[in-house]
């Protein structure tokens, strides 16, 4: 190891940052377009993963037909559920919302596992990604580094389609003013359905991603989902800066926090989310456009 | 809500009167296990009238009333399994020992929420939802690490009843019996402190805070001093809750006590009996429990108790809002063939 900076913790951090990157990114612009704070995400990611798992083994053990189709099929669902239930309910409250969220979280936990089985899954890391490759002086697994320079193109991506096109900005002026822009021959409903799907896509692609780097239970979503909320929350509901910088910090946390004491990794997070909400209740970058 | 029938919200001294006599005379012809069940019932009615008052009459969800229901239950285990045995009060210890530990556990949740709702309620809604839920994860993740080492980390511990003897009387505190009266002898008066508090002034004003923060504020109420001690209040009656239940089941862990998933529980109770009302959440709390125990009567549907709980939340958020007390309310009208009121 190189002395000065612990590149290997670095780089462990970013790439566990950059997979709650792609969920969070998804739950914050859902809620920063719809005002939904979609609380079977993690749920979403978790079947992300499991139609990987199911599409390799149906695709000849082909995991970028995998991946893509996997997230495809989260979107689908995503649309569906925006279709057939979220949007019933937008005149409600954010807290009947979130209740309706978190009924989906429990189905779609009993249908995968019924459909998955309760026992662990694996999938096998793609063959042009095995192995370890050097990086700043030490030795990373490369499908790692491949996350890590996928949430970067995503970053990117999104701030080019939410900035720079026609599309773009007709979800920032729903967001920011869902009448007015309703007004003005903007089609609210079908871009509802439409940011929801694309939001789903990114959970299912974060849950797609996550297959070669660790096993995974129907306990996934779960986990995830906590997580999610920390990152959405420091970060700041509806911002996506604020998502990227957030994830990549909580996977610091997590990197760096187990060289403190056990446990600390998990602590860290929830303290983070506490310290935000007193001090900088819309967090870090919260308050500013999409 | 004001379309709820007043004869359920303020049901006649008559039905009062009977479910009363039913509740006493319940054990006596119930097989242990109802019993059992029926104590539990108790407990969760009180854990979600008492998260109520902050969510249907104050309108704020919080998402970690695991907090106050664990940090009050591992109170009590903790003092019965470290203090009491030593209390050297004769055949009277047993039962002194679970008061005071109770007392303790209650004493706790009230402190953890002083300064926990200080800070909760400069937020609202989704950020007082989220800030409650991170309160309560960082103290579900301090007891799973049992830094202190008075947890026992994951695996938690065991809390045991053991046997009074009061002047020459043996008074089995565990026998589901015995446990169910003493529940009732916590629960009763709890219950009706709170009616007591819903009713008063402050329950009042409460209410006017839920429907419009801003307008209740210009007509001089502090309301962020009323949302904090409405938030104490509902977590003293969370923690008598987390005190009721630690012995009931026999053991505290940081996945049946702490986690998120048990600040659900009295949110999911609460949707399916109804928050605006009173007796909602109590009516949620029956449903809940028994069809709990009704799904694992059939090995097919306890396979499936997640997806019959999700589509019974789901189909209760789109089509009945209000929750059973809402459709109860709904039936009694009809039937009383009178408008509601």
């Amino acid at each position: 190891m190189t002395a000065g900076l612990p590149i290997q913790e670095i780089l462990t951090g970013l790439s566990i940052g950059s997979r709650l990157f792609l969920v969070a990114l998804g739950l914050s612009l859902i809620f920063g377009v719809l005002g939904v704070l979609n609380f079977a995400h993690g749920a979403f990611y978790m079947v992300g993963a499991y139609a990987t798992a199911s599409i390799v083994g149906a695709a000849g053990g082909n995991f970028w037909v995998a991946a893509v189709g996997a997230a495809l099929t989260v979107g689908l669902l995503g649309a569906v559920v925006e279709f057939g239930l979220i949007r019933r309910i937008y005149d409600r409250n954010e807290l009947d919302q979130l209740i309706l969220t978190f009924a989906l979280v429990l189905i779609i936990s009993d249908l995968t596992r019924t459909i998955w089985g309760s026992g662990t899954q694996t999938v096998e890391t793609p063959a042009a990604f095995a192995g370890n490759v050097p990086v700043l002086g030490v030795s990373f697994p490369a499908y790692r580094l491949f996350v890590i320079v996928v949430a970067f193109l995503a970053m990117g991506v999104f701030w080019y389609v939410l900035t720079r096109t026609y599309v773009g900005q007709l979800v920032r002026a729903t967001s920011s003013d869902r009448d007015m822009a309703a007004l003005l021959g903007v089609d609210v409903p079908r871009l509802y359905t439409g940011v929801f799907a694309v939001g789903s896509v990114l959970a299912g692609l974060g849950g797609a991603l996550t297959t070669p780097i660790q096993s995974f239970t129907p306990a996934l979503g779960d986990q995830v989902i906590i997580n999610a909320f920390v990152v959405v929350v420091i970060g700041g509901l509806g911002s996506f800066t604020g998502a990227f910088v957030g994830a990549m910090l909580i996977g610091l946390f997590q990197s760096f926090g187990v060289l403190v004491a056990t446990g600390v990794n998990q602590l860290l997070p929830f303290l983070a989310m506490i310290l935000v909400l007193i001090f900088r209740p819309e967090g870090l970058f919260g308050g500013e456009e999409l | 809500m004001s379309d709820i029938h007043p004869l359920v919200e303020r049901p006649p001294r008559s039905v009062v009167a009977v479910v009363g006599v039913l509740l006493v005379v319940a054990p006596l012809v119930l097989p242990s296990f109802q019993t059992y069940l029926l104590t539990e019932v108790l407990a969760l009615a009180l854990f979600a009238t008492g998260f109520n008052l902050l969510y249907g009459y104050t309108g704020l969800l919080s998402f970690g009333h695991a907090m106050f229901f664990g940090t009050a239950g591992y109170t009590v285990g903790i003092f019965m399994r470290d203090v009491a045995p030593g209390l050297g009060l004769g055949g009277a210890t047993p039962l002194v020992g679970f008061l005071i530990a109770g007392v303790l556990g209650v004493l706790v949740a009230v402190a953890v929420a002083v300064p926990v709702g200080y800070l909760s309620v400069r937020l609202e809604e989704i950020y007082f939802a989220m800030i409650t839920l991170s309160f309560s994860m960082a103290l579900y993740v301090l007891a799973i690490q049992n830094y202190l080492g008075l947890t026992n980390g994951s695996d938690g511990f065991s809390v045991i009843l053991g046997t009074a003897t009061l002047g020459g009387f043996d008074l089995a505190l565990y026998d589901r019996v015995t446990y169910y009266y003493l529940t009732l002898l916590v629960v009763a008066p709890a219950m009706y402190l709170l009616w007591r508090i819903v009713r008063s002034p402050f329950g009042l004003v409460s209410e006017a805070i839920r429907e419009n923060a801003e307008r209740t504020g210009a007509l001089g109420v502090g309301v962020r001093t009323h949302r904090w001690a409405a938030f104490v209040v509902s977590a003293l009656f969370t923690g008598v809750a987390g005190v009721l239940i630690a012995p009931l089941h026999g053991s505290l862990s940081p996945g049946a006590n702490l986690h998120w998933s048990i600040s659900a529980e009295p949110v999911i109770i609460t949707v399916f009996g109804g928050p605006y009302t009173f007796i909602g959440p109590t009516i949620g709390a029956f449903f809940f429990e028994y069809i709990r125990w009704g799904i694992t009567q059939f090995p097919v549907l306890e396979a499936h108790w997640q997806l019959i709980f999700g589509t019974l939340i789901l189909g209760i958020v789109l089509f009945a809002p209000r929750g059973v007390s809402g459709f109860v309310s709904w039936v009694v009208s009809r039937a009383t063939g009178g408008e509601s009121a």
